[in-house]
C-alpha cells in the first residue's frame, strides 16, 4: 500500500492535513506513482533556510526542496523498484511560511498554492529539473499535465509554479 | 662479653640490697616502671572502665549511655522530638543554595498563558485546561510528574564551554483532550504525547509530529477512570487519512501545534514551580519547621 507520510514541524501556518494528503495522493495517481511511499514535511522559514544552506549552500527560505531517493531518474522514466522498500520516491520539504507569505502578497488560496508547490516538488522527485530552457521546457509541460489533470479530476482552478516564478528552485 | 654482662647484672642485684646510690638509682628506674604497667594501660583504663561500668546489662545505664552518646556528641535537638545530625545541616545548607539557584533562573513566579481563552485549573501537579467553543467544551488534562524525559544530548561540541551546552530542561507531559458535545452522554477522550525524537532537536527527516495522538475512545462525561470497555483506537496501525481528520479535529478546537508549543511552555513552568516547592517542603521537613 502507498503511504504518504506527513510531518508538521511548525506552528506558523495551520495546516488541514487531510486535505494536503488527498491532493498530494490526487496528485501521485496522476503521474501514475501511486505504489511509492513518500514523505512530506511542513517546516518554517527558519528550518528551511536551515536545509537550503545545508544542501545547496543557499541561505534563504524557499517553498520546497525535494530530497528524491532516486538520484538521476531520468524525467518521464518511473523508478524501477525491485524490492519493497525500493518503492519510495523521497521526501518533499515545504516551506509552508514560505508559501504562505507569498499567497498573502498575491492573495493566492493558501491550500491550492500548497498543491502547486507539491505537484512541482513530486516533479523533482521524478527526475525533472530547470537549469537549462530545455529542462525548464520540460518540467513545465509535465506540471501543466499534472494540474491540467488535477483541476480535471478535482474542479479546481491550478495553475504551474514554474509559469508563475523562473527562479531557480 | 657474656661474662662481664652477668657480672654487672649481680653487681645491679647486690647494690638494690644496699643503699641506693644516685647513679645506679637512675639506670633502674625505667626498668622498674615498664615492667609493673604498661603506660597505655595506665591512662585509659580508668576511662574505659567508668563507660564499662555505664555498659553493664542494667536497663538504666544502658538508658543513661544512648543519652550520653545523642547529647554530647553528635545529635542535637531543638524539642521537636526529630534527630537533628551533622549530615542534616549540611543538607539543608544545600537545599538553601539549590532553592536560591532555582529562583534565580526561574522566569517569573506567574505560569505562562495560554493563548485561545483556555482557563487554567490547578490541582498539585495536575492542570486543567477548559475551553467552551459554541455547545462545545473541550478540556485538556496533564499532569507534570514523570513529564521530563531523560536527557539523552551528546558529548558537548569541541570549543563549546559545558555549561553553555547544557539543555534546558523541558517538561512534556502525556495529555488527554476530552470533547464534549451539548447533550451528549460521552466524550470523544484522545490521548496524546510528545513523540521523544521531537525534544532531540535535530534538523533530520525523521522527525515526529510535535504532538501525536497515541488513542482515541469514548469515555463517559467526566469520569476520572479510563472506561477498559469502550472501544479504544489505537493510531499504530491506523489508516493515515482518519489520523490527518482527527488532527484537524483537534486543529479545529484549537488544539494544534501553537497549543503544544504553548503546553511545553506551561507544563515547564508548572514542573519548576513544583520542583521549587517541593525543594522548599524537604528545607522545611529537615529544619522540622
Amino acid at each position: 500500500m502507498m503511504v504518504v507520510l506527513l510531518r508538521n514541524l511548525q506552528n506558523v501556518v495551520p495546516i488541514r492535513r487531510a486535505r494536503l494528503r488527498k491532493d498530494v495522493e490526487t496528485l501521485k495517481r496522476i503521474l501514475g506513482v501511486q505504489r511509492f511511499d513518500m514523505g512530506i514535511v511542513c517546516v518554517d522559514n527558519r528550518r528551511i533556510q536551515h536545509i537550503n544552506n545545508i544542501y545547496r549552500k543557499k541561505n534563504m527560505p524557499t517553498d520546497v526542496l525535494s530530497f528524491p531517493f532516486y538520484e538521476d531518474l531520468r524525467p518521464g522514466k518511473l523508478p524501477c523498484a525491485l524490492h519493497r522498500d525500493e518503492y519510495n520516491l523521497g521526501d518533499l520539504f515545504l516551506g509552508v511560511e514560505y508559501v504562505m507569505q507569498q499567497c498573502q502578497e498575491r492573495s493566492w488560496d493558501f491550500h491550492a498554492t500548497l498543491t502547486v508547490v507539491a505537484a512541482h516538488g513530486i516533479c523533482h522527485l521524478l527526475g525533472y529539473r530547470h537549469e537549462t530552457e530545455e529542462e525548464w521546457d520540460e518540467m513545465f509541460q509535465k506540471e501543466n499535465y499534472i494540474l491540467r489533470e488535477f483541476n480535471r479530476l478535482t474542479g479546481s482552478h491550478l495553475e504551474p509554479l514554474t509559469k508563475r516564478c523562473t527562479g531557480d528552485r | 662479653m657474656l661474662k662481664s654482662l652477668t657480672r654487672a647484672v649481680s653487681i645491679a642485684a647486690r647494690l638494690t640490697n644496699k643503699a641506693p646510690s644516685a647513679s645506679v638509682c637512675r639506670a633502674a628506674e625505667p626498668l622498674v616502671r615498664s615492667a609493673l604497667c604498661a603506660p597505655t594501660s595506665a591512662t585509659t583504663r580508668p576511662f574505659t572502665r567508668s563507660i564499662w561500668m555505664m555498659c553493664s546489662s542494667n536497663g538504666a545505664a544502658s538508658d543513661r549511655r544512648a543519652k550520653l552518646l545523642a547529647s554530647k556528641h553528635t545529635l542535637p535537638s531543638c524539642g521537636c522530638g526529630g534527630l537533628h545530625t551533622e549530615g542534616d545541616k549540611a543538607f539543608v545548607e544545600f537545599l538553601s543554595d539549590e532553592i536560591k539557584e532555582e529562583k534565580k533562573i526561574q522566569k517569573s513566579k506567574a505560569l505562562p498563558k495560554m493563548s485561545g481563552g483556555w482557563e487554567l485549573e490547578l490541582n498539585g501537579t495536575e492542570a486543567k485546561l477548559t475551553r467552551n467553543l459554541s455547545g462545545e467544551k473541550v478540556t485538556v488534562t496533564f499532569n507534570v510528574n514523570n513529564s521530563i524525559p531523560p536527557n539523552l544530548e551528546e558529548e558537548p561540541e569541541q570549543g563549546q564551554k559545558a555549561e553553555d551546552n547544557e539543555p534546558d530542561i523541558v517538561s512534556t507531559p502525556n495529555f488527554v483532550i476530552e470533547v464534549t458535545k451539548q447533550g451528549s452522554k460521552n466524550s470523544l477522550v484522545f490521548d496524546c504525547h510528545f513523540p521523544e525524537d521531537e525534544i532531540g532537536h535535530g534538523e533530520g527527516e525523521d522527525e515526529s509530529d510535535i504532538f501525536t495522538i497515541r488513542e482515541v475512545s469514548f469515555q463517559p462525561e467526566g469520569e476520572e477512570d479510563w472506561k477498559e470497555t469502550s472501544y479504544t483506537l489505537n493510531t499504530d496501525s491506523l489508516d493515515w487519512a482518519l489520523y490527518d481528520h482527527l488532527m484537524d479535529f483537534l486543529a479545529d478546537r484549537g488544539v494544534d501545534n501553537t497549543f503544544a508549543d504553548e503546553l511545553i511552555e506551561l507544563s515547564t513552568a508548572l514542573e519548576h514551580q513544583e520542583y521549587i516547592k517541593f525543594l522548599e517542603d524537604l528545607n522545611g521537613f529537615i529544619k522540622c519547621q
